[in-house]
């Protein structure tokens, strides 16, 4: 069940020993500590942090939106520097961009490519009907549920053809009933289509319906506490007594890095 | 259902007072002029509409009120027009660049508290009291807002978004086009509104001082001439025509920002 | 960080050594533009001085200008303000006094202050009543709507928590209602200062016999560019003085900040 971390060097995504601290005058934060971990190919990975800080700074970091103070990150033993089109992210504020319409967001990145006009449309579409949106394609963002902004924005990520995708909590603004349905949709959609997930969040329930292997880190600064590997049968049933198991050893161990 | 008809009320009620109280002041100067002295200063509100819409067929001058409003909006657009585009630009350039911002940002607050107004005179000397002068008297007074929203328009853009554009793949030159330029669109808007009414004021002020036609000329020769009538009449055109630029720009603005305008 | 913005205010101050040196070599140096109407940066800056003192050809010193100028442009801003203001509030917070103003301030509302100076001069003169007139019409208007929407925009759970506790209308409108609109006010009062030195400046221009805007005016007629620039910097610079001032007085009187 718990495994100590063990890096295989040849994993698809390497984080080396990645620090982060944040200077502010004299006062020196630190946020990230030390963060070794190994994510495989098409592995789903889901990162457990309890606290306000870090889990963001760190995707940011595998993002290539901010640099490491210490340590690296590499993709495919290629050194995380910038924001490249490999790496797909889902915001918790979803990032939509609110003068597209749901058609215009999802085929931003090949757009943006250059990828020609149909084939633009086809994948588009595809990805559409894939997040369950057919029939919105001309809607503005403003106009869609909290539940469905975030399809388009997993939609979007999925349409630039990512071969890795981080998720920086992306249901945290969704109220309980449509996180549920949200993480049904999320399951199916990595089942249907295989990339490798790193997904990050605060709900342990959340954690062992999602994950592959979760990744526990402690508050402040955040460090690898524990890493479980869930070998749970897909789609999971989030009563059956193997998972409400699971989920309090878990939860237990939360309690514990406090 | 009981909301509904709440709603109804209220814009009936709306209706109804918007009505007694138009009428309440039409009654009260149409009184006032006709049993008290103020009709020697003021005439009744009737032979204001007689004389707006005689003067449609009749010549105020050397043409008819049409056509001074036309004369008028021509110079509106000429000069708002070139505001637009040395504003929008400027305004656009002084929010992505911190060098651009550097260099123009203190020589624009060195000129902007001098109200567009008082560039007349200096006008005047400069191009003639010809229509380019008050071109150029339209375009300075429209231009600070039209500067100021777009800077703003375009240094306000969520670095979510840029971050988000930039992990889909956008190079430099593809994020200002479709990120900055469109995130800044309602802002820009919001400065084409002030900077049009701006304008609509400053022609009126320049053919107040210098002109031989437009909406202001028949208030300022109304007033040489002690001709109430006529300077009401102009009042009324005025704030009509301004009313409607304002409309038309308000129409255009919701086509173009679909996008943020609330409500499911 | 600090070295970044130390090369970013070089940079400001050549773009500004840079505007008047182009300014002075277009004019003093190369004598592209004739100086009887572009006249230099040095021109100007001596009739500035000379102006101090002398009144021809306009009548009146600098200060004589500026102190009639000062004097109309408050007298109808602190008017129209002090009109404008309450009436917003009440109508922001009073449906009734909404409902019969608002039309009549709609209709009235798009015509530019400036369209008002024939009737005034007309009714009133081209005395001090007249221009002070105008300049109340430019800043009754922002200061009503903002006033207004500051009120209308007041947080509806902070009403109801005041009437929980048993405050009344009155007492909610003072305690809770123009608190939180003070900021939304205080922006109107300078959309309004800036409304009506614009405006004072046209009245000036048109009907008067001192002030800045016929210094200005007087100027253009006898073709002294260099005095109109010296008008037009005054302007400027009193206008931002006072708006710096109102500014000031802002970050004293409105606590809690601007935030919402």
């Amino acid at each position: 069940m718990e495994h100590s971390g063990k890096i295989k060097k040849d994993a698809m995504i390497l984080c080396d020993h990645v620090s982060k601290s944040f200077v502010n005058g004299n006062e020196t934060a630190e946020v990230l500590k030390d963060i070794t971990l190994s994510v495989e190919e098409n592995e789903f990975v889901v990162i457990l942090g309890p606290g306000q800080c870090g889990k963001t700074t760190l995707v940011n970091i595998l993002a290539g939106l901010e640099r490491a103070s210490g340590g690296e990150v590499t993709v495919n033993g290629k050194k995380v520097t910038d924001p490249e089109p490999e790496r797909g992210v889902v915001y918790q504020k979803t990032a939509l961009f609110p003068w597209l319409t749901v058609e215009g967001n999802v085929g931003f990145g090949p757009k943006m490519a250059g990828v020609p006009k149909k084939e633009r449309k086809e994948r588009t579409k595809h990805y559409i009907e894939l997040v369950g949106l057919s029939g919105f394609e001309k809607s503005y963002p403003i106009k869609l549920s909290g539940g469905m902004r975030q399809r388009v924005g997993i939609a979007r990520a999925y349409c630039n053809n990512p071969s890795v995708l981080l998720m920086d909590e992306p249901f945290g603004h969704l109220d309980a009933q449509t996180r549920y349905l949200m993480q049904e949709e999320v399951e199916r959609i990595w089942s249907q289509d295989k990339r490798t997930v790193i997904f990050v969040t605060n709900n342990i329930e959340e954690a062992v319906y999602l994950a592959d292997r979760i990744v526990l880190l402690s508050n402040c600064p955040t460090t690898v506490r524990n890493e479980f590997k869930i070998d749970l049968q897909r789609p999971r049933d989030n009563m059956s007594s193997e998972f409400l198991r699971l989920r309090e050893e878990i939860g237990r161990h939360v309690e514990m890095t406090r | 259902m009981r909301k509904k008809i709440r709603f109804q009320n209220t814009k009936a009620e709306t209706a109804v007072y918007f009505c007694a109280s138009l009428t309440g002041l039409l009654l009260i100067w149409y009184l006032a002029v006709r049993y008290t002295n103020l009709n020697k200063v003021m005439p009744s509100p009737f032979e204001v509409f007689a004389f707006v819409g005689s003067s449609f067929v009749k010549n105020i001058g050397s043409r008819i009120l049409p056509f001074h409003i036309l004369a008028s909006l021509k110079r509106v657009f000429v000069g708002y027009f070139l505001a637009c585009i040395i504003g929008i630009p400027l305004g656009i350039i002084m929010g992505c660049s911190r060098t651009g911002k550097a260099v123009i940002k203190p020589i624009f607050e060195l000129l902007r508290p001098i109200p567009g107004l008082a560039w007349i005179p200096l006008a005047i000397l400069w191009f003639g009291i010809g229509e380019s002068s008050k071109y150029f008297i339209i375009c300075v007074s429209a231009i600070v807002s039209i500067i100021l929203n777009s800077y703003s328009g375009a240094s306000q853009v969520d670095p979510i978004l840029t971050g988000a554009a930039k992990m889909l793949g956008a190079r430099p030159i593809q994020i200002f086009f479709y990120i900055t330029l469109p995130s800044s669109v309602p802002q820009i808007f919001a400065g084409l509104q002030v900077g049009l009414s701006s304008s609509w004021m400053a022609v009126i002020a320049a053919e107040m001082i210098r002109a031989s036609e437009g909406a202001g000329w028949i208030i300022t020769t109304g007033m040489e001439s002690g001709n109430t009538v006529q300077i009401l009449s102009g009042m009324i055109s005025i704030g009509l025509v301004g009313l409607l630029l304002a409309s038309l720009l308000r129409l255009m603005e919701r086509g173009l920002c679909a996008w943020n305008i609330q409500g499911k | 960080m600090k070295e970044k913005k130390l090369k970013y205010t070089l940079i400001s101050v050549a773009s500004i050594a840079a505007f008047l040196s182009v300014w002075y070599l277009v004019t003093d140096v190369f004598h592209i533009f004739p100086s009887s109407t572009f006249p230099s940066p040095v021109k100007v800056a001596q009739a500035f001085i000379r102006k101090l003192t002398v009144k021809t050809p306009d009548g009146g010193t600098l200060a004589t200008h500026l102190a009639a100028s000062l004097k109309v442009a408050l007298y109808g801003y602190l008017l129209g303000i002090g009109i404008g203001v309450p009436l917003g509030i009440l109508m922001g917070w009073f449906r009734k006094v909404d409902l019969i103003v608002k039309p009549i301030f709609d209709l009235v509302r798009p015509i530019p202050p400036v369209g008002w100076i024939p009737l005034m001069i007309l009714w009133l003169g081209i005395g001090m009543r007249a221009k002070a007139t105008v300049i109340f019409v430019s800043a009754v208007t922002p200061s009503i709507i903002n006033a207004y929407t500051g009120i209308k925009q007041t947080n509806s759970v902070h009403i109801w928590v005041a009437r929980t506790f048993g405050a009344k209308s009155l007492e909610t409108l003072i305690k809770v209602g123009i608190p939180s609109a003070l900021p939304m006010i205080f922006a109107g009062l300078k959309v309004s200062l800036g409304a009506s030195w614009m405006a004072l400046v046209a009245a000036e221009m048109l009907a008067s016999t001192e002030g800045l805007g016929y210094m200005i005016q007087m100027n253009r007629m006898v073709g002294k560019a260099d005095n109109i620039m010296v008008g037009m910097i005054t302007i400027g610079l009193v206008g931002a003085m006072l708006t710096w001032i109102l500014e000031k007085l802002e970050n004293k009187l409105v606590k809690g900040g601007r935030t919402k």
